[in-house]
């Protein structure tokens, strides 16, 4: 397939780690974070870990979109879930992401209509397709997946379809970025960039990392041969004393982003002024909620939840895996009473979660190294 | 996605495992032509 095969190339890729042994100081650890849990999914899943230099450590971020919906979150999903005459819609990841006491399967198996989509317009087309009862999208992630919502509203409106609704948990990714960086647990030497969010807001957004706080970004693809040339580029800068924003993923990400996806989501979604994040607590200005305009597709307004904050279970260490402070497989429950099958916190639930990621591609390996 | 045909309900698009999927939405994007390639999420071409 093209733009995928040449970039799995595995010659190619031993000539970069090569790159990267050359490019590295001896006697210097290098902590670079990868921010987007599809480039963690890629790193396990293609074993990049071990294509690196002991000294060159790769950190997981805060972008994997179901691992940072809070518990409460959950709870007022559910809520609306079970209110008679609605269907419940949502992304297939965030049926098992766990509330206080339940989850979004635990409600459809007690016999509440919730139904996994591929799209928010799959539940737009459920709307119409029902129009005597209440369908609610639970929308989820960051800049990547917030222009589908955006769109599937602005239809809604189009059209006039009074059955749809919205229950927005849409997440900005810079400023849990500048949390982190202000975060005293953590010293990172640069940024693997979150290509697909890029695609849309562009790097721009990103300007910030190198001026306020003296960090290379490199804004990446997600095949191997991305992540280990963005690592290359990122070692290259720090090397020749540079920093600022690259952009590895020409193919796909244009430095001013995709202007009309922007448009959109300027059109539906405001700031929220603050917005909890699990494990990072709340942040300001870091979530999207409908503008006035759109106001009358907003679920929350349109039904009672009980909106009230749950605390993570104490057992749970998925705070510090998603602020990189500590890896997977140091988390105490992690591969014990965490797994995907039962999962306790959020990180083991997505293909994107570090924890599922490690779990999942991982684990075997270090394992066998052990031995 | 590779783009196979589009119409006004969206486009179909072929993805890297051959699956075929109806009903790209194509607005952020447009215009396109068939054998464009086009990064879909949730349902939406956003590159």
């Amino acid at each position: 397939m093209k733009f995928s095969d040449e970039f799995r190339d595995a010659q190619l890729g031993r000539a970069l780690a090569g790159e990267i042994l050359g490019t590295v100081e001896p006697g210097r650890h290098y902590k670079v974070m990868e921010v987007c849990g599809g480039h963690t999914h890629s790193i396990y899943k293609y074993g990049i870990d071990d294509l690196l230099p002991e000294n060159v450590e790769l950190v997981h971020g805060p972008g994997c979109p179901v691992c940072v919906i809070p518990m409460g979150r959950v709870d007022d999903g559910i809520a609306m879930a079970r209110q008679p005459g609605v269907i419940f819609t949502c992304f297939g990841d965030m049926l098992r992401v766990p509330g206080s006491e339940h989850t979004l399967l635990d409600a459809k198996a007690q016999g509440a209509d919730v139904r996994m989509v591929y799209s928010p317009l799959d539940a737009l087309r459920i709307a119409r397709e029902n129009p005597e009862r209440e369908v609610v999208f639970f929308a989820i992630g960051f800049e990547t997946t917030a222009p589908s919502t955006a769109l599937t509203l602005k239809r809604a409106k189009a059209e006039g379809i009074r059955n749809f609704s919205c229950m927005c948990n849409h997440v900005t990714i810079v400023p849990p970025l500048r949390a982190l960086l202000e975060s005293p647990d953590l010293r990172l030497d640069g940024f693997i960039g979150p290509g697909h969010v890029c695609t849309v807001v562009g790097a721009r957004p990103f300007q910030f990392i190198p001026l306020d706080y003296g960090r290379p970004v490199v804004i990446s693809g997600f095949e191997p041969l991305d992540i280990l040339q963005s690592v290359v580029m990122i070692l290259r800068q720090l090397r020749e004393g540079r920093c600022c924003v690259e952009n590895q993923y020409t193919r796909v990400v244009p430095w001013e982003g995709n202007l009309r996806a922007l448009e959109a989501m300027s059109e539906v979604f405001a700031l929220r002024p603050h917005f909890e994040w699990r494990g990072l607590g709340f942040i300001s200005q870091s979530a999207l909620k409908l503008t006035d305009r759109y106001s009358d597709l907003d679920a929350e307004a349109r039904f009672e939840v009980p909106g009230v904050r749950i605390a993570d279970p104490k057992a749970c260490q998925c705070g510090e895996v998603l602020k990189g402070v500590i890896k997977p497989w140091e988390c105490k429950v992690f591969g014990t009473a965490c797994t995907p099958e039962h999962a306790i916190g959020t990180c083991m639930v997505s293909p994107e979660g570090a924890c599922a990621a490690y779990y999942n591609y991982g684990r075997l390996a270090r394992e066998k190294t052990a031995v | 996605m590779r783009v196979l045909s589009v119409s006004e309900e969206g486009a179909a698009c072929l993805d890297e495992a051959g699956v075929r999927h109806e009903g790209v939405a194509v607005e952020l994007v447009a215009p396109v032509e068939p054998g464009d390639r086009v990064l879909v999420h949730a349902g939406v071409a956003i590159a």
